[in-house]
């Protein structure tokens, strides 16, 4: 029985699946209901999220070929198959992001006013005159053209990096032969320039048609060919050798200085490229030939994110949400005393995430606190929580902060808060070898008249203020004892001590979550067994464990009606006879990134709702420190239950996944236009409305005499 | 009462922990924070009495990150003990000094008997629940690494208690080499445990029944804790379902084992030993049930600062344990209750009215009711080498609760009361015992004496006595109208130390009622 559930056959790709996602999320971008310039941001955000699927994902993949490992990945496929199959798929999706660029966004932009000169050749005159001056002044300066011949050996291209290549000929020598130069279009520097135009227009141009029209200027003794601006991919996932590592800081630091010298596993050129010019850059940089992109377009479309930003275009753009206050916490209430009355629910971005910041900042500054340990995993450039912090460890209190190191890409940012922290007198942990600590908790202890009391909040997101405005994302906020109990056990644990025998409400992995959600998951199944009410609605970002997905079709087929909404990679399989056919998954894509984890488990009318940090993949729930937390409260079950009921209710933003594993969009025939996102706006709105207006009835008001 | 925060800390062989607790008038006693930390140090220990530097540094380490934890609360008092592995260190008292002078704190070697009285102060700080188990025939197996403790409890309390050599992983260690499965090593653990159980069923089970066990250890606690426990209290199981996990333990092997509890490969052997003991325990006493409060000795250690600076209410009374199993131990050995119960009587009356010169407290009051319910125990044996005989008895006999100290201090006092004494300096070196210890003994023997004298013929006639103190004589006043020629010949005899010691001249007047 058990081979049927877990055989490949039943299984997506995990990295197909991902380019699904990103192409949902191109499916926006090429949506005509979005504003204009919100499908800009779209297409830009598919550009940087294939940047970064090919640093790790495909870089990782890469490693397992050139060390020849054969094993099978969860849908039955080796490295070198997944390669191809991968091959084929990021090269559709880059096509279709550029007919996508050139066939509807590009077009609609000069139609709605904003003129982007692709070719220096279209400049007019004083247009040209703008341009080579502004190249004189700001951009000569900064380049560092380089030229190859025998004594001058080929130079190191920068990952990510925009460059131009070119070919010359030495006017000098006698014998005309062509030589490689480039120069990087310099990253300091503004990629789109605004220049001079007509009336009620505005222009633009980008920086490296600028340079290659005066690139002469550069090379001043050659005669220029031609010119091409191309952009290399490097692998760059870090493999640290944590047992050999003596200082894991350093280890990172060094690993960081590393990484921009690793191999070539993307070439992107503009189409039309001479063919001379090609297999310069080919050989040079030691690249297969599949993994040659040509573009028709600009390179690297992350650059649409900096015209999104343009002025003047505000009426393309969706209205920047405003978070809205809290309810049950006004500004300028003690926080200690509102979460003493009751248990805190909080949805991000839809409610501000100001509390969060102002539990630490008040506990700084407060008189009975002890202490304050937190994790933090990624956190914003000038964060105030890291403010507080350091303030509060000046106060004398005992800070602990575990900062995590290894958080992808976000290594130089933390390192430095790292070291901040530790001036001001901070117990900072880097982290558990082997695990990442990806779990978001802060704990506040009080000594309060009758004793200790714990102020626990616990998240799905992490303690960054500047993606809390993005990411949609919950929080708790308790002093409940059980809780208490739990988030010093798990601070304990973190600062190497053993595990405790047992917690009182959180699941956490990697030691106990996985065991716990088989439980949960099985036990809906008896109760469809037993013919009880059973019900299982996920959400979370990524579903790939294969424990996990071979326990749903196992509940599937028991009759319990499964309900997923998963944003990104999904390896279960809907529609399978015998297998998937109570299963339905579906993936909300809208202006915030969706990124709060929630699980309901309907266990036969005693239902039961948690949320947490952990994806239902093998890396949270194996090689990670993850925390899921109940949601008790009848109340605040409510407000969590009606988040996952408003998502399967969304007829606007959500893609529902088809047998064939392709998604396609809500069927609106005889449907309501309902879109979650905006629907969770308004309601915030008009809860933040109604508290103030039940403020506003607080005021006395004085009798008068009546005649 | 303000709130107060107290940090127990628990050197032990295996692992280093150290709880908070917070007494409170509202919350009483409640343990707010608990670290632990696995360091081996009794391999070395057992092994070559002493440690490695590298342990020094680890332990020294941990030590010092404990206070960590303790700053967090701004701990005032804390109470730090040393177990088996530090007791079996040749240079204990060079290492704590060391450790102190690292870590700043002080760690004290704890004896074999107080720790279990420890432990089992942790039991009964259980309160209520403890009560309801023990009001029924109960017996504390406390299975420790290299012995266990067997103690049993009737009419709520403790009456007997017994050390043998069973612990884990000495077990472990002895037939490890010898077995070459499952089922051969269960039947030789079975083996070498029951060859000690059933000496210890003849000597104190006899016709007791006993119906539940409360098991401290730190292994089938562990998984009791966290797959059988309801609610806060505490876990139990019964003798059927214990057997039932004991045969499906055996049959799936270590591995399995410890995947399906989540435990190491070590600890599933260890966990299965454990659990082999326990059910070879409830079989010999025909126990019904198994209990697990899942407490450790810094609950002990904890519960004992709050007792003696009076911030917990204590439901049991724990000097009433220790006199019921020093009547126990002489009532085996064929001891007279009723004149052990008038010579107490006798001694403490003396003790009471002596108080302002003899400067003792409450704990050398106690010790005086062992000496005098233990006196003459040594007669069993023989009835001229009285002395030496009940001495070595004393000696060797655990009683829990009482240290080896003072267990030293009770039976010297007892030797005393028969022989001469020896003073101090000119008794045989062999002695543990510090100065202070020694002018116990000395008062303590004065009085022994002095109380003995008076009922010299052991028939009860100072059964009615006040005792008070005049200027340099202590009044003893007797209601009787018996002739007590004897009584005032032998006093005269031994008077002579009492006054030695105290300075003060015991007078006997006798009044008769017509």
């Amino acid at each position: 029985m058990k081979s049927k559930f877990y055989a490949s056959e039943n299984y997506w790709n995990r990295e197909l699946s991902w380019l699904l996602f990103n192409k949902r999320v191109l499916n926006e971008a090429r949506d005509k209901q979005n504003l204009l310039f919100e499908r800009l941001k779209f297409l830009s955000i598919t550009a940087s999220n294939l940047d970064e699927f090919f640093m790790v994902r495909v870089a990782s993949l890469k490693d397992m070929v050139n060390a020849e490992y054969t094993k099978k990945d969860i849908a039955g496929f080796t490295p070198k198959q997944q390669l191809e199959k991968l091959n084929v798929a990021t090269h559709e999706l880059v096509n279709l992001q550029y007919s996508t660029y050139n066939r509807s966004l590009y077009p609609l932009l000069m139609q709605h006013g904003l003129q982007l000169i692709t070719r220096h050749e279209e400049l007019t005159v004083e247009q040209a005159e703008y341009v080579d001056k502004y190249f004189e002044e700001s951009v000569y300066p900064v380049l560092t053209p380089m030229a190859v011949d025998s004594s001058r050996p080929f130079p190191l291209i920068r990952n990510k990096s925009l460059n131009i290549g070119a070919l010359v000929s030495n006017r000098k020598k006698e014998k005309k032969e062509l030589e490689f130069a480039t120069v990087q279009v310099p990253s300091v520097l503004s990629r789109v320039i605004e220049i001079p135009s007509k009336e009620g227009l505005k222009s633009i141009i980008l920086l490296e048609e600028i340079i290659e029209r005066n690139i002469g200027k550069l090379f001043l003794n050659y005669d220029i060919v031609c010119t091409y601006p191309f952009r290399i991919m490097r692998n760059a996932d870090l493999s640290i050798e944590e047992d050999e590592a003596e200082d894991l800081l350093k280890e990172i630091e060094k690993q960081i200085k590393k990484r921009q010298w690793g191999q070539v596993i993307r070439l992107e050129v503009e189409s039309g490229i001479d063919k001379r010019l090609l297999k310069i850059l080919q050989e040079e940089l030691a690249v297969e030939k599949e993994d040659i992109y040509h573009i028709d377009g600009p390179l690297d479309l992350t650059v649409l994110m900096k015209i999104y930003g343009l002025e003047g275009f505000e009426q393309y753009r969706v209205e920047k949400h405003i978070p809205q206050p809290v309810p049950e916490i006004a500004e300028g209430d003690n926080i200690f005393e509102k979460i003493q009355k009751q248990d805190i629910f909080m949805h991000h971005p839809y409610q501000t995430f100001t509390p969060v910041v102002d539990f630490i900042r008040q506990a700084a500054k407060d008189s009975e606190v002890l202490a304050i340990k937190q994790t933090l995993y990624r956190v914003s450039g000038n964060s105030p929580i890291i403010a507080a912090l350091a303030q509060a460890a000046e106060n004398g209190k005992q800070v602990t902060v575990l900062v995590e190191l290894k958080a992808r890409f976000d290594e130089e940012n933390n390192i430095v808060w790292a070291r901040k922290l530790e001036k001001a007198g901070c117990h900072v942990i880097y982290g558990l070898v082997g695990l990442k600590t990806h779990s978001k908790i802060t704990l506040v202890v009080r000594k309060e008249e009758d004793g200790i009391r714990r102020y626990v909040h616990l998240g799905t997101g992490n303690y960054n203020d500047a993606t809390a405005k993005l990411y949609t994302d919950v929080g708790l906020f308790t002093c409940k004892e059980s809780f208490g109990e739990d988030a010093t056990a798990v601070f304990n644990m973190l600062s190497g001590y053993s595990e405790p025998l047992s917690w009182n409400k959180l699941a956490v992995a990697p030691l106990w979550l996985k065991d716990k959600f088989l439980y949960w998951i099985e036990r809906e199944k008896n109760h469809a067994l037993n013919r009880e009410p059973a019900r299982i609605i996920a959400k979370m970002n990524s579903l790939c464990d294969k424990d996990i997905i071979a326990a749903l079709y196992e509940a599937s087929e028991a009759g319990v009606q499964i309900d997923l909404i998963v944003r990104g990679i999904c390896c279960l399989k809907v529609g399978i006879e015998g297998i998937s056919e109570n299963i339905r998954v579906r993936s909300i894509v809208g202006q915030f990134l969706e990124h709060s984890r929630i699980f309901y488990f309907e266990n036969g009318g005693k239902s039961e709702i948690y949320c947490g940090s952990a994806d239902w993949m093998p890396r949270n729930l194996e090689r990670r420190v993850e925390i899921l937390f109940p949601i008790e409260e009848e109340e605040l079950k409510k407000k969590a239950f009606h988040i996952l009921e408003g998502e399967l209710r969304d007829t606007m933003k959500a893609s529902i996944m088809l047998a064939d594993g392709t998604y396609e969009k809500v069927d609106r025939r005889g449907k309501e236009s309902y879109s979650s996102q905006d629907a969770f706006v308004m309601e915030a709105k008009e809860d933040a409305k109604k508290s103030k207006e039940g403020m506003n009835k607080r005021v006395f008001v004085p009798a008068q005499h009546m005649e | 009462m303000k709130t107060k925060f107290f940090a127990a800390i628990d050197v032990g062989s295996y692992e280093l922990s150290c709880k908070i607790f917070q007494f409170s008038p509202k919350t009483g006693m409640k343990e707010i924070d608990s670290v632990i930390y696995r360091l081996d140090l009794g391999s070395e220990s057992f092994a070559n009495k002493k440690i490695s530097k590298e342990k020094v540094d680890e332990l020294c380490n941990v030590l010092n990150s404990f206070k960590t934890v303790m700053n967090t609360y701004k701990v005032e008092e804390y109470k730090a003990y040393g177990t088996s592995a530090i007791r079996e260190m040749e240079n204990k008292m060079i290492l704590l000094d060391h450790i102190q002078q690292r870590t700043g704190i002080r760690v004290e070697e704890i004896s074999n008997s107080e720790q279990r009285f420890l432990n089992y102060k942790a039991i009964a700080s259980k309160g209520e629940e403890f009560n309801r188990i023990i009001e029924k025939g109960t017996a504390i197996l406390d299975i420790g690494g290299g012995s266990i403790q067997i103690s049993l409890f009737e009419n709520n309390s403790l009456i007997a208690t017994q050390n043998m050599k069973l612990g884990v992983l000495r077990l472990e260690e002895s037939i490890k080499h010898l077995a070459s499965n499952n089922i051969n090593f269960e039947s030789l653990l079975e083996e070498m445990i029951n060859t000690q159980l059933s000496v210890f069923k003849k000597l104190y089970l006899k016709d007791r029944e006993i119906e539940n066990i409360i098991v401290v250890d730190d292994y089938v606690s562990f998984l009791m804790q966290k797959y059988e426990k309801e609610g806060k209290g505490t876990a139990h199981l019964s003798y059927d379902r214990f057997h039932k996990y004991v045969n499906e333990a055996k049959t799936c092997g270590t591995f399995e084992m410890a995947r399906r509890f989540g435990i190491s490969e070590e600890n599933a052997t260890r966990t299965f030993i454990s659990s082999v003991i326990i059910r070879r325990c409830m079989k010999v006493m025909g126990a019904g049930q198994v209990w697990s409060p899942g407490v450790v000795l810094c609950d002990g250690i904890g519960f004992e600062f709050g007792q003696k600076n009076g911030l917990i209410k204590e439901e049991h009374d724990f000097e009433q344990d220790i006199l019921a199993c020093a009547l126990n131990l002489s009532k085996r050995y064929l001891g007279n209750k009723k004149r052990s119960e008038t010579l107490e009587n006798i001694a403490l009356t003396i003790f009471d009215a002596m108080k302002k010169v003899h400067g003792l407290g409450k704990r050398e009051r106690l010790l005086l009711s062992l000496a005098t319910l233990l006196h003459d125990c040594g007669k069993y044996i023989s009835m001229s080498n009285l002395g030496e005989c009940s001495y070595n008895i004393i000696l060797y006999t655990e009683i829990i609760g009482v240290s080896h100290v003072e267990r030293e201090i009770v039976a010297n006092v007892v030797k005393y009361n028969h022989l001469k004494f020896g003073y101090y300096g000119i008794v045989e070196q062999s002695s543990k015992l510090d100065k202070q210890a020694y002018l116990t003994i000395a008062k303590l023997t004065a009085i022994l004496k002095l109380a003995n004298g008076l009922d010299r013929s052991h028939k009860q006639k100072f059964k009615d006595i006040k005792i008070s103190l005049k200027d340099h004589d202590l009044i003893i006043s007797v209601n009787t109208n018996e002739d007590i020629t004897l009584e005032k010949g032998m006093l005269e005899n031994r008077s002579d130390f009492f006054e030695e010691v105290f300075s003060i001249r015991p007078v006997i007047k006798q009044r008769k009622t017509v």
